[in-house]
């Protein structure tokens, strides 16, 4: 599978588009920093949505009534990864909505423990 | 002699009357002159006064007869002056009425688009007063009107030159801005490509306002179409993305009307060039308003700033600019350092019965107020609503079906079309069916829907969102070649990763040919996020599940996913 055909299968979506970019829905690449969020952090909407809101934003806090994670947000919303990052960062500032960030590494018992372990039960 | 003939010159009239008198004196004078003088010179004397008196008749009845002459020549001269008077003062009539009403005229009827054979038909010819024109001025005038007919020919085609130009910047943007998103799509996961792809994506759209700018002001229509009409927040946003400083902007309590398609780009541009204005011209610092309202006529759309007011003459110099727009700009007029702004707003108002005028704002800027006709508004419902994911989007059911539940029930999926409605459409538009399989289900940035991990509901998915009754056999027969029937999963899924990888995630492992076949296996678990995040739960609350689900995870991660790769190795081990 080579790239053309994939910018091909993407063409018709461009037709349909609408007259806003998405460096207007960001607020632009201001050089922020982002909020560390990840594909699966969990997000969950503090406040409704009130009319001042974008909406945008107004639809994640709808969305995000119930805890959702980042990569369903992005894929509900159509917008790519960093545009909803950047949305979010707005919120998280605003404190609209509350992140909860994925189980990380360090908080899984270490692989060679695992093993260990793994190892000894077998054992037995 | 010479003594006698002066008075006669003197005594005017009665010219016989007056010669009778010296006549006589001479001829009394001569007589009195025979009898004094002796004899033998009587004879010749009277000879001498008979050719004196003679000679004096003769020069003056002679005289006379010249002054009459001349007095007659003198009346005739005087005559044909006047009547020379009269001609020029006549030829000076003719001459002011070709250049005050036939000319004006003529000319305005050429610039009607006539041609000049037939303004002369029309002006000259078809009217009684103009028929006896002289050929001079006829063809003095034929001459004129093939001239201004030429040199508008000249212009025209030099505005066509610009237009044809500005047309080709348009495609060439129009091009660019739509790869810029696929590639901001495909780049969505990785921030610092996707802030420079945004700032390209603002550059161009800055170097389409231009381009769209020039076109206008060459009397052309504005580049786009829209075919659907686009609700006024997303036409503000349009034009807020065509400006340098959007970020100033602010949109307040935008009326929820939608723009008829045809006016889409032309007031998007409108918009684009008055806050264009709005921002440039107000300090950085500030921030520029924008509220749409009704109005009695239309849509009222204010936008205001925070920058020095307008003085009077700067302020009667726009309404001029824009006066002159909409009486038909010239490019030619336009000076040295353009301020294409108000021309192209003027020219985009005349030609789309916009109103706009400028006003001092209460802030102490100005307020540029915009007004939208009702005819180019409608408040149906408007397809583009915001991304999607306007006031008609996002989940419909309980909150409680949103996340986990959604994913447990997998046969009947009623839920899911409702929370990304739009959406979903144009993955299963005919024009992409061809190459896309069955079984995937794409948002176009390049994400998997969530779909149930499962292995019969996969089937009945496909049932239940791709059977629109047509071209499943064309879909299914895509990549491998054989067509598949897509009730069976198996040999189904087993194409649909290869694909999946080098579509969505799979950017890097497009690149190296081997990976979506040797991973093929694996991969063609790979659910969408609400799977993984829930077999990421459970593979941390230590729920056993099935190992392919989790060998699954990481061939589809690549490269900027590198913890949670690490994570799924460890849900490996179980």
């Amino acid at each position: 599978m080579t790239t053309p055909p994939q910018r091909e299968r993407r063409r018709p979506d461009a037709d349909v588009a609408d007259p806003e970019r998405l460096y207007v829905i960001t607020g632009g690449p201001d050089g922020t920093e982002r909020a560390s969020l990840d594909l699966v952090t969990m997000i969950v909407a503090r406040v409704a949505a009130s009319p001042m809101v974008p909406p945008e934003q107004a639809t994640i806090l709808r969305l995000c009534r119930a805890p959702l994670s980042v990569a369903e947000l992005s894929a509900y919303l159509s917008l790519p990864f960093s545009v909803v990052t950047a949305l979010l960062t707005e919120l998280l500032a605003t404190e609209l909505v509350e992140s909860r960030a994925p189980i990380v590494r360090a908080a899984l018992p270490d692989r060679s423990l695992l093993e260990a372990v793994m190892h000894g039960l077998q054992r037995l | 002699m010479v003594r006698v003939e002066a008075p006669p010159k003197e005594q005017a009239p009665p010219a016989v009357r007056a010669l009778v008198l010296p006549v006589v004196l001479l001829a009394g004078a001569t007589a009195a002159a025979v009898v004094l003088v002796p004899e033998a010179a009587r004879i010749p004397l009277a000879l001498y006064g008979a050719v004196a008196i003679g000679l004096f008749a003769w020069c003056a009845s002679e005289l006379s007869r010249r002054r009459a002459a001349v007095a007659a020549l003198r009346e005739q001269h005087a005559h044909r002056i006047a009547a020379l008077e009269h001609r020029l003062a006549q030829h000076d009539e003719e001459t002011v009425r070709l250049g005050k009403e036939l000319m004006p005229a003529a000319v305005h009827r050429l610039r009607q688009g006539e041609s000049p054979m037939e303004v002369m038909r029309a002006v000259v010819d078809g009217d009684d007063r103009y028929r006896e024109l002289p050929p001079a001025q006829r063809s003095l005038l034929r001459s004129v009107l093939q001239i201004i007919d030429d040199e508008e020919a000249v212009r025209e085609a030099s505005q066509r030159a610009f237009v044809n130009i500005a047309r080709r910047v348009q495609s060439i943007v129009h091009q660019q801005a739509s790869e810029l998103r696929e590639m901001e799509e495909a780049h969505g996961r990785n921030p610092e490509v996707f802030d420079d792809l945004l700032r390209i994506d603002h550059g161009t759209a800055l170097i389409g306002r231009l381009a769209d700018s020039i076109a206008v002001l060459g009397k052309a229509r504005p580049g786009r179409q829209w075919p659907k009409p686009v609700p006024l927040f997303s036409v503000l946003r349009g034009a807020m993305s065509r400006i340098l400083e959007y970020q100033r902007v602010d949109l307040h309590s935008i009326a929820k009307v939608a723009i008829i398609g045809t006016a889409v780009e032309p007031l998007i541009h409108a918009c684009a060039e008055l806050l264009d204005n709005a921002t440039r011209y107000s300090p950085p610092q500030t921030r520029v308003h924008v509220t749409a309202v009704e109005v009695q006529t239309g849509i009222a759309i204010e936008i205001e700033d925070g920058g020095v007011s307008l003085s009077e003459e700067a302020r009667s110099r726009a309404e001029r600019m824009l006066a002159q727009a909409q009486a038909g700009i010239d490019l030619n007029d336009l000076g040295e350092t353009p301020r294409l702004g108000m021309a192209v707003v003027g020219r985009l108002c005349q030609m789309y019965d916009l109103q706009v005028s400028l006003r001092q704002s209460a802030y102490g800027g100005v307020r540029a107020v915009l007004i939208v006709p009702r005819s180019i508004v409608t408040t149906g419902p408007a397809p583009g609503i915001a991304h999607g994911i306007g006031a008609t989007a996002g989940p419909k059911g309980s909150p409680n079906d949103l996340p986990t539940t959604d994913i447990l029930r997998p046969a009947n999926r009623p839920p899911r079309p409702v929370t990304g409605p739009q959406r979903t459409a144009p993955v299963v538009t005919p024009a992409m069916e061809d190459d896309i399989p069955v079984v995937t289900e794409w948002t176009e940035n390049g994400l998997p829907q969530r779909r149930s991990r499962g292995r019969a509901p996969l089937g009945s998915h496909n049932l239940g969102l791709v059977d629109n009754g047509h071209a499943g056999g064309g879909r299914t027969a895509a990549p491998g070649g054989a067509p598949v029937p897509r009730q069976e999963p198996g040999p189904t899924r087993s194409q649909g990763p290869g694909r999946r990888a080098d579509q969505g995630y799979g950017r890097e492992s497009g690149r190296e040919p081997g990976h979506g076949a040797g991973h093929g296996a694996p991969a063609e678990k790979k659910p969408g996020p609400g799977i993984w995040l829930e077999a990421f739960t459970k593979a941390v609350n230590g729920t056993p599940q099935e190992p392919s689900a989790g060998t699954a995870q990481p061939p589809d991660l690549p490269g900027d996913r590198g913890e949670s790769d690490d994570v799924w190795g460890k849900g490996d081990l179980k």
